[in-house]
């Protein structure tokens, strides 16, 4: 063999490798008009701040010669005193599990598994096999991660000099503490951001600027159709908290169980009033003052959790309409009483079996079971509810995706293996297109 | 479910065009700060200056940060453009300095780290094998050994087929001076391959694949 190997000589293969890079070379083509827009708005910010700091030191140069001899003079003194300890502090440090830090700061993954970026003071980044990603900078303020394909989860520590953004495609998030899960298709240009708790800005090529986007909302980008949606459907905020059933309570055709309220009344309820959206034929009764719908909208969780418990848990979820039930559940899931989700959920699935709302509340109902251990089986039950009730539901990927997920953590990637390649046919741009494919590569 | 949803109107912000104009015109109004003058420019030749990035470093994303550094440089050197008409000469010698300050950037990080760093060829929507995008990235590596001025010489005259005369032009230098440089870096490469029995291998494997 190596004498064969001999037999080629140092120019022809020369010659080959040349051809393999320009061949490599003319498949790539400039990143799209979106990434051009975003990558133009970083420069001519940074052109800013250089003509910034230019004008800066023209004038006041002298008086900056001037405070630095001062300062020298205090420090010689021994006078100093420690300014903002933010500024003085060194980068952080961090440790990598599941994968390296190699040339140009990409994260490589050393297995199968999910690579985990944990930080110094608390903050942990997961990113979900098959994610690319790459860390740009780490300073003692925090850190600069770019994600160029996949899903990464984000758990950030407040701090109050807290700098942490993330590019993710052509969007720029910036957050302070926080937690969210942010993921981004290259491919299909989809950028999607569910944020479980904090507030984090978003600015990319949009025509509105900044994006504000708050606890328990998700923000999806769809550059190619030009669209973008803010919802109030995360599942984050109502997560491994208390008010919890048991588990052997769980199944997708079980009738709903009531949660007791925290007070003991159960009055009738002081006001029945208007929906805010036009009611359905079959819809119970709207228990809610004004419409649930737009104060889960407005963010009065409290509001809504106050009035059903004025009115009692067990009548508003025998008798309250179908809006008002996924409305009571968001607000329980956003205020962590994940019980009384549940049980809003289990109501509008028994009392409307076969809507649209009710086939949602099954995908709902699995996150909720996956977010508790020992549950993974019920999410995967519930998953299936929803794909058998809506294939091509709004939940549809992320049902499939999160089932395929939870299967592997409950038998392992061979079991897993036909699920994800379901998921490649069904949806080979979606968010777990990534994690399929590594599921499939490192089976 | 019900819906919650606030839609917001989005829209890439449509910019008068200016494509017409030749790059002579382009230069002239930039020097004289016409304010759309910077961004049309990014449009026109962005995909020039990524282009030989990718080329010369054999990452996308790397070509990105480059390209961001080359135009911010240009933002510093406008007006001091002295000859409008050779406005793409201007912005290519603007990129072939950021990549040699770039290749001795790294250089110097190898050789302060003690050891030597792992070359990652990220060629993102490439569709080439396991086995192609190894060679690469040995072959990279072995780029990597190269000097600034060797590896950028190569590159623009095998990689992106420019002319000797091309590339003296876009290198600032004389065409023998860049003859030079490319008889260096082809031996060079011709060395360090004949020494890499793997790399070798691979090619035979993928040359005999040409063959059949």
């Amino acid at each position: 063999m190596r004498d064969r190997v001999e037999s080629v000589s140092d120019s022809a293969s020369l010659a080959i490798l040349t051809a393999l890079a320009r061949e490599a070379r003319e498949q790539v083509s400039p990143p799209p008009p979106a990434a051009l827009d975003a990558q133009w708005s970083e420069v001519t910010t940074r052109i800013t701040r250089q003509r910034f700091r230019r004008g800066l030191f023209f004038r006041f140069s002298l008086m900056g010669i001037a405070a630095s001899a001062a300062g020298a003079v205090w420090m010689l003194l021994g006078l100093s005193r420690p300014s903002d300890p933010a500024a003085e502090t060194a980068a952080l440090s961090y440790h990598v599990e599941g994968g390296t830090v190699v040339e140009g700061g990409y994260l490589r993954e050393s297995g199968p598994e999910e690579i985990k970026l944990r930080f110094m003071e608390g903050t942990e980044v997961v990113l979900t096999p098959g994610t690319r990603a790459r860390l740009r900078t780490v300073d003692g303020s925090g850190a600069r991660i770019a994600i160029e394909n996949g899903t990464t989860f984000f758990n950030v520590t407040h701090r109050p000099a807290a700098k942490w953004q993330v590019d993710v495609g052509p969007f720029l998030v910036t957050v302070k503490g926080t937690i969210f899960t942010v993921s981004w298709d290259a491919v299909s240009e989809h950028f999607d951001l569910k944020l479980d708790r904090g507030e984090v800005s978003v600015a990319g090529p949009i025509s509105t600027g900044e994006i504000a986007v708050k606890a328990g909302q998700r923000l999806v980008v769809d550059l190619p159709k030009k669209e973008t949606v803010i919802t109030e459907e995360d599942d984050g905020g109502g997560l491994g908290a208390g008010g919890v059933p048991s588990a052997g309570s769980l199944g997708p055709s079980e009738a709903p169980a009531v949660e007791r309220p925290e007070s003991s009344t159960s009055r009738p309820p002081g006001r029945a009033a208007s929906l805010g959206r036009p009611r359905r034929a079959g819809d119970g009764q709207a228990l809610s003052a004004q419409g649930w719908a737009e104060a889960v909208a407005a963010g009065q969780w409290d509001r809504i959790l106050t009035e059903a418990d004025r009115a009692g848990l067990r009548h508003t979820l025998a008798h309250a309409s179908s809006d008002d039930l996924l409305a009571l559940a968001d607000a329980a899931r956003y205020r962590r009483r994940t019980g009384l989700a549940r049980s809003a959920l289990l109501a509008e699935r028994h009392r409307f079996p076969g809507s649209p709302s009710a086939r949602d509340a099954a995908f709902l109902l699995g996150r909720l079971a996956e977010s508790r251990q020992g549950e993974i089986g019920e999410a995967v039950k519930w998953y299936d509810a929803y794909l058998a009730g809506a294939p091509a539901g709004t939940y549809a990927s992320e049902a499939l995706g999160r089932k395929m997920m939870a299967t592997k953590q409950l038998h392992g990637s061979s079991a897993a293996n036909s699920l994800a390649r379901d998921y490649l046919r069904r949806f080979p741009a979606g968010p777990y297109a990534g994690a399929a494919h590594a599921l499939l590569t490192h089976p | 479910m019900s819906i919650r949803s606030t839609h917001i109107k989005l829209g890439l912000v449509a910019q008068p065009t200016h494509t017409h104009l030749s790059d002579t015109d382009l230069a002239l109004a930039l020097i004289d700060g016409a304010p759309w003058a910077y961004e049309e420019t990014w449009k026109r030749f962005v995909p020039l200056v990524f282009n030989m990035a990718v080329s010369t470093l054999g990452s996308a994303s790397e070509a990105e940060d480059i390209v961001q550094e080359v135009f911010c440089r240009l933002a510093r050197k406008a007006k001091s453009l002295r000859k409008p008409e050779s406005f793409r000469s201007f912005i290519v010698s603007i990129a072939i300095r950021v990549l040699q300050w770039e290749l001795r950037r790294k250089r110097a990080q190898n050789w302060l780290s003690f050891q030597p760093s792992e070359m990652l060829t990220d060629l993102v929507g490439v569709s080439l094998d396991v086995e192609a995008r190894d060679m690469l990235r040995r072959f990279y590596a072995h780029m990597a050994r190269l000097g600034s001025r060797e590896r950028i010489a190569y590159s623009l005259r095998h990689i992106e087929s420019m002319t000797i005369e091309e590339t003296a032009e876009a290198m600032d230098l004389s065409v023998s001076t860049v003859k030079r440089l490319q008889e260096r870096a082809t031996k060079q490469l011709s060395d360090w391959l004949n020494t890499d029995f793997d790399l070798k291998s691979l090619v035979l494997k993928r040359g005999g694949c040409h063959e059949g």
